[in-house]
């Protein structure tokens, strides 16, 4: 029983409610017919966060990954549960260093490509010392600029 | 069956998940306000950096060798200590996991077939090594007692054990007992290993061969009796389930330098207070009695880093409350009792006792009720505090400047906790 139980991910968050979370028009004349229509809402937790005791948020400080949409200063949400595989984005540790980069792998070959072609790959070899961290599964790009001042240090800005 | 997971060296393995340049090398972490060594990495155990000893006798040593030096980041290791919990909770089923402090817990096994539970105890390894970074090691056993034993020698012997050790037959228990020496057994202390090494017993072993009686009588009485029946594999021990109000609560800082004017100490206690009214409010209680203490640096030179003789005083309140500014007050006319003009002072702590909840407040003739209208305002106080910013909103007494505030030289971002000091990758 426990085996299969083992892989699973959760996430408890928002899914507490009850009845009376949700939201009405408490309307003190005609608001019924909305009523019995509602619903709890977006959660954005709940979408983007699979396994939330393995969920780490990072800060992108770098253009590396940039042409595949990462830019300086985005917030990257990573999950350590998700099995590493070829073509995926990760965060890993290269002689001490935190990198995010693609994962590559052929038949007796592994490296870390950046997605930006001034950059060369990283490969994977004896001599480095490498250790996957996670997988990176979203990244949040803040556009407002109100926003930007309350989230983002002043370093990053463009 | 019975487990006990246990975090290798918690706060360090928590610094080394974000900072993965410093996996093999030596680290230790200080206590608050960065007086001694509380955490020490493998690695720093080699060089011989001691346990619970003044920073400052470390130093010469730790500089050495390079030691890479943390204060304590409490707010990560929370946040990493839940991430550990609630993993095994996710996999074990809530009620089969029993947290024990911020980085030890039980994990009930009774449901798992013998011949599993070697491979279900290393997957709880794995899983919560991959999911949260931190390198846990387990101990499994028939008794909680057991446990403990199993675990010690699993982490004493890493390259064999690979941190995961079960004692599943008699004779594995029997040889495990043997290694274990009687002050290394879970709820023996120092006086009691003494005592016992007078009489002849030395391992946990020997004291495994003793009649229970004989425990009762010399063991302090029913802990004994639990102690020394869980040794021969009878549980007396159970799963737990958490305490869910505290009796007592209280804040205690060391300042970061002595103070001196009854102002700091004044605005030091406010503080305090506030800490506490908010743990006190997240239980959903109130107290009525409330003690401040505080305590004076002492003369002589050697005693440098042994606490003088704490002087304390309480108030009991009329009715018990939870509002801060009310418990405020009677903590504030305290510190004028307790000061004396002309000492410095290192220490001070607010404690609340007489604990009930807040929904069954005896009331009192006398006083106007308020009808927890005060509890609205300070619910949104605690609301903004808790969403990631400490201490937006203060009361005035509390202070602005805070010239006694702990030291925190080595303090590393709140990675998990804090949006602007998320750990950067590039």
């Amino acid at each position: 029983m426990i085996d299969d139980r083992f892989y699973q991910s959760t996430y408890v968050g928002t899914k507490n409610f009850s009845q009376i979370d949700i939201q009405t028009a408490n309307a003190t004349g005609f608001g019924a017919a909305a009523d019995d229509y509602a619903e709890r809402g977006i959660d954005l937790n709940e979408q983007l966060i699979m396994n939330k005791p393995a969920t780490f948020f990072f800060r992108m400080n770098g253009d590396a990954m940039q042409e595949a949409g990462i830019y300086p200063g985005d917030i990257l949400i990573v999950d350590r549960s998700i099995k590493i595989a070829a073509g995926k984005i990760v965060v890993a540790s290269v002689n001490g260093d935190l990198v995010v980069r693609y994962f590559k792998q052929t038949m007796n070959k592994l490296w870390l490509e950046p997605a930006n072609n001034r950059l060369g790959n990283i490969s994977l070899d004896e001599f480095t010392e490498y250790r996957p961290w996670g997988i990176v599964t979203c990244v949040v790009h803040i556009l407002d600029p109100a926003l930007i001042a309350f989230n983002t240090p002043r370093k990053y800005k463009k | 069956m019975i487990a006990i997971l246990d975090c290798n060296s918690f706060y360090c393995s928590c610094e080394r998940v974000f900072r993965p340049d410093l996996a093999e090398k030596p680290v230790v972490v200080l206590s608050n306000n960065d007086g001694c060594i509380i955490a020490r990495s493998d690695e720093a155990k080699a060089i011989g950096v001691g346990m619970a000893g003044p920073y400052f006798k470390a130093k010469p040593l730790i500089e050495e060798h390079g030691v890479t030096v943390f204060s304590s980041n409490y707010n990560l290791y929370g946040n990493m200590s839940w991430r550990v919990m609630e993993t095994l909770r996710v996999m074990m089923g809530k009620e089969n996991v029993e947290v024990y402090s911020v980085d030890e817990c039980f994990i009930n096994l009774a449901h798992i077939p013998k011949e599993k539970i070697y491979e279900v105890a290393f997957s709880l390894k794995e899983m919560v090594e991959m999911w949260t970074g931190i390198k846990v090691s387990v101990g499994v056993a028939p008794t909680k007692v057991l446990s403990k034993v199993a675990n010690r020698l699993a982490k004493k012997n890493k390259a064999v054990t690979n941190c995961v050790l079960v004692l599943d037959s008699p004779r594995k228990i029997e040889q495990a007992l043997q290694k274990t020496l009687v002050e290394d057994i879970w709820g023996i202390g120092g006086q009691y290993a003494d005592k016992l090494k007078k009489v002849g017993v030395l391992t946990a072993f020997d004291l495994s061969k003793k009649d229970i009686n004989w425990c009762r009588k010399n063991l302090g009485g029913v802990v004994g009796d639990r102690l020394i029946r869980e040794l021969k594999g009878e549980k007396s021990k159970m799963m737990e389930s958490p305490l869910t109000e505290k009796k007592i609560i209280a804040t205690t800082r060391m300042f970061g330098s002595p103070v001196t004017d009854i102002n700091s100490i004044k605005e030091a206690v406010a503080t305090y207070t506030s800490r506490a009214a908010e743990k006190l409010r997240r239980q959903y209680c109130a107290a009525k009695t409330i003690s401040v203490f505080v305590v004076p640096k002492e003369q002589n030179y050697n005693t440098h880093f042994r606490h003088g003789s704490s002087i304390g005083s309480h108030t009991k309140l009329l009715r018990a409350t939870s509002l801060t500014n009310e418990l405020i007050k009677p903590a504030v006319s305290l510190v004028e009792k307790l000061f004396e003009v002309g000492r410095s002072y290192k220490k001070a702590g607010v404690m609340l006792s007489d604990i009930v909840f807040d929904n069954s407040i005896q009331g009192d003739l006398f006083l106007p009720n308020n009808k927890n209208g005060g509890r609205l305002l300070m619910d949104m106080m605690d609301n903004i505090n808790f969403s990631m910013r400490n201490d937006v909103l203060k009361f005035a007494a509390s202070g602005t400047a805070r010239n006694w505030k702990m030291q925190k030289n080595f303090h590393s971002p709140r990675y998990t906790t804090r949006w602007d000091e998320l750990r950067e990758v590039h």
